[in-house]
């Protein structure tokens, strides 16, 4: 039971962090925020915890009470985050290798947040396979 | 030297589906799989619970390849 309490807390706080989170990129961006936007910002997280909530629900009556991870799912895990550790690491390398044997001189840091994003993106997405193998 | 497992034909002698078998251990249906087709070795303690669950020496369940029965 404490568990859940505190499994409830975290979504609350992490709900609370994104639609906070969203007003202040707005403030920072400089746009004003009208009632469609604030709509946006407090509707899309709930939405998104909505489905999440939807998607639960829907698996444990078609799963009973199979857990969604055991040890066989950490292992992979621990052996897909390694290769992303060096998949990343020398491959970021080699690009800027490459970048350099092309003649660039200089990144734009928002190249850089643009290759981030994508970076966590594929990982994000290699985690979930990862994980239902 | 590979681990080679009789769990399948145990888990069928006594009627318990993949499912069934998962929920009772705790474990993902995948794992059940992999274990069964002999791609995965169980921890010890998941081994352990696998003796208790079907009830039978660890013998029976587990033996090294080439060795024999």
């Amino acid at each position: 039971m404490k568990k859940k309490r505190l499994e409830q807390l975290t979504m609350g706080v992490l709900l609370l962090g994104m639609i906070i989170g969203g007003f202040i990129g707005m403030h920072i961006a400089g746009v004003t925020v009208d009632f469609g936007i604030a709509a946006a910002i407090v509707g899309t997280p709930l939405l998104v915890f909505l489905v999440i909530f939807l998607l639960n629900a829907w698996r444990r009556n078609r799963l009973g009470t199979i857990p969604e991870a055991d040890e066989r799912t950490a292992l992979i895990l621990k052996r897909y985050f390694l290769g992303v550790l060096y998949f990343v690491l020398f491959g970021s390398g080699a690009a800027l290798l490459v970048l350099y044997a092309m003649g660039i001189q200089a990144i734009e840091t928002g190249m850089l947040l643009v290759f981030m994003m994508i970076l966590y993106l594929v990982i994000g997405i290699g985690t979930l396979i990862a994980a239902k193998l | 030297m590979n681990v080679v497992n009789h769990i399948r034909e145990i888990r069928l002698k006594n009627g318990i589906t993949q499912v069934k078998m998962a929920q009772d251990l705790k474990i993902t249906r995948q794992t059940v799989n992999a274990i069964e087709k002999n791609k995965y070795n169980p921890s010890l303690e998941l081994a352990l619970k696998l003796i208790r669950y079907f009830n039978v020496p660890i013998e029976e369940l587990f033996h090294l390849e080439g060795d024999d029965e």
